[in-house]
C-alpha cells in the first residue's frame, strides 16, 4: 500500500477543497469587519484601493516607496519571510486575484496554452515596472505599475467609476493602457488559465524565487513514479513534474499529487523522510 | 540535490532575516516628510507603517530636490483615492 508524508496526506485530503479554501481566504483580504489596516501589508496581490481591501499591496508599496527613493522594509521582509515558508503555494491557495482567474476558467470556452517561456516576462514586469521604473521616473510615468495594473482596474477603478456615475459627479476614467490592459485580461480569463500569474504577476515572479528552497515544496519519489505521465495530463500550466517538481511557473494547486503511483507529494522540512535527500530541481 | 540540513538552515536564515527586516520596518523605521502647517514647512518623522498608508493614497510625493513631501496640510484630510 502507498503511504503519504503527513503534510501530503493533509494536502491531499484539501486538495478538492481548494476553491473553499481560497474563498475562505476572501474573507481576509476583502475587509468584511472594515478595518482597513493599509498601514499593512498583506502577501498577495489585491489593491489597497479597493474599497474592499484589508491590507496594502506588497508590489503597490514596493513600487511607491521606490518612487519616493524609501527601502520598504515591511514589504520586503514580509514577502522573504512568507517566500520562505510557502513560496508560490500562497498564489494557488490564497491569493484573490488567482481565485478570481480560477473561477473564469471555468466557464466552459475553449483554452489556449502558452509557450512557457512567458513566464519569465514576470521578471521584466517585477524589474521593469515595479522597481526601475518608479525609481528612476517616478510614480507618475505611464509604465508605473499602479497604472498598468489589472488588478487596480478592476478592484479600485471600475468600483470608483461605478460610486461616481451613481452619485452623479463626474466619472474619472483610467488611463488608456491600463484600459486596454484590463480589458485584455477580462477576455483572457475565460480563454486561458491564469494568464496574469503565469505571464504578467511580479508578486508571483517574486514567490517563484523561493519554490525551490521553501519550507514547505513540491516532492519527487523518483522510486514510486511509473513514468506513466499522468502528471502531464493533471498539470493545466505545462509543468511536467516529474522533471522540475518545483518549477518557476508552478502556482502549487497541488493538481499533480492526485497521480496514483503517488510520486508526487507535499512535502516540509519539518517532517522526517526516509531519504535525507530532497529533490528541489 | 539539496541536502535536507542545508535547506533547513536556508529557510531558517530567510525568515530570520525576512522577520527581522518587517520588524525594524513596524517598529523602528521612520523617513523624514516635510509637510504644511499652517502656511509654513515643518519637517515629520513618518514611521514606515504610516508611510504605506499615506503612499497608497498619493498622499505622499518626492520632488526634485529628492525631499519627501505630504501633499495634503497637517489638520487637512489625506486624500481618499490613489492617483493612479
Amino acid at each position: 500500500m502507498v503511504t503519504k508524508n503527513k503534510t501530503g496526506g493533509f494536502a491531499s485530503k484539501l486538495i478538492g477543497w481548494r476553491m473553499w479554501v481560497q474563498t475562505a481566504f476572501l474573507l481576509v483580504w476583502l475587509d468584511p469587519a472594515g478595518l482597513r489596516l493599509h498601514t499593512m501589508c498583506s502577501p498577495v496581490f489585491h489593491c489597497y484601493a479597493c474599497p474592499l481591501a484589508t491590507f496594502a499591496c506588497p508590489i503597490g508599496v514596493i513600487a511607491q516607496f521606490g518612487a519616493l527613493h524609501v527601502f520598504p522594509f515591511i514589504a520586503v521582509g514580509l514577502l522573504i519571510a512568507v517566500g520562505a515558508l510557502f513560496g508560490t503555494l500562497i498564489c494557488g491557495w490564497v491569493c484573490p486575484f488567482g481565485f478570481l482567474q480560477d473561477l473564469a476558467a471555468k466557464v466552459p470556452t475553449p483554452k489556449f496554452d502558452l509557450p512557457k517561456f512567458t513566464g519569465y516576462f514576470r521578471y521584466v514586469v517585477l524589474i521593469g515596472t515595479v522597481l526601475a521604473v518608479p525609481y528612476f521616473f517616478g510614480e507618475s510615468h505611464p509604465l508605473f505599475v499602479c497604472r498598468v495594473c489589472p488588478a487596480g482596474a478592476l478592484e479600485a477603478a471600475v468600483p470608483t467609476m461605478v460610486g461616481q456615475a451613481i452619485a452623479g459627479t463626474e466619472v474619472v476614467w483610467p488611463n488608456a493602457i491600463k484600459l486596454t490592459i484590463l480589458i485584455v485580461f477580462i477576455i483572457a480569463i475565460f480563454f486561458m488559465k491564469r494568464p496574469w500569474c503565469r505571464v504578467l504577476c511580479p508578486l508571483g515572479a517574486i514567490f517563484s524565487l523561493f519554490n525551490r528552497i521553501s519550507a514547505f515544496f513540491l516532492q519527487f519519489d523518483a522510486d514510486k513514479c511509473t513514468h506513466c505521465e499522468k502528471c502531464h495530463k493533471l498539470c493545466e500550466y505545462g509543468i511536467e513534474p516529474e522533471k522540475t517538481p518545483n518549477d518557476l511557473n508552478c502556482i502549487r494547486c497541488l493538481e499533480c499529487t492526485k497521480c496514483s503511483p503517488d510520486a508526487l507529494n507535499l512535502g516540509s522540512i519539518f517532517e522526517q523522510s526516509k531519504s535525507k535527500e530532497i529533490q528541489t530541481q | 540535490m539539496i541536502n535536507k540540513n542545508t535547506k533547513i538552515l536556508i529557510f531558517g536564515l530567510l525568515v530570520l532575516f525576512g522577520v527581522a527586516l518587517l520588524a525594524y520596518g513596524a517598529l523602528f523605521h521612520s523617513t523624514t516628510v516635510s509637510a504644511q502647517q499652517d502656511g509654513e514647512p515643518v519637517m515629520l518623522a513618518k514611521s514606515e507603517s504610516a508611510l504605506i498608508k499615506d503612499a497608497s493614497v498619493s498622499g505622499v510625493k518626492r520632488d526634485e530636490s529628492g525631499k519627501i513631501k505630504q501633499t495634503y496640510a497637517i489638520g487637512e484630510k489625506a486624500p481618499e483615492a490613489c492617483s493612479t
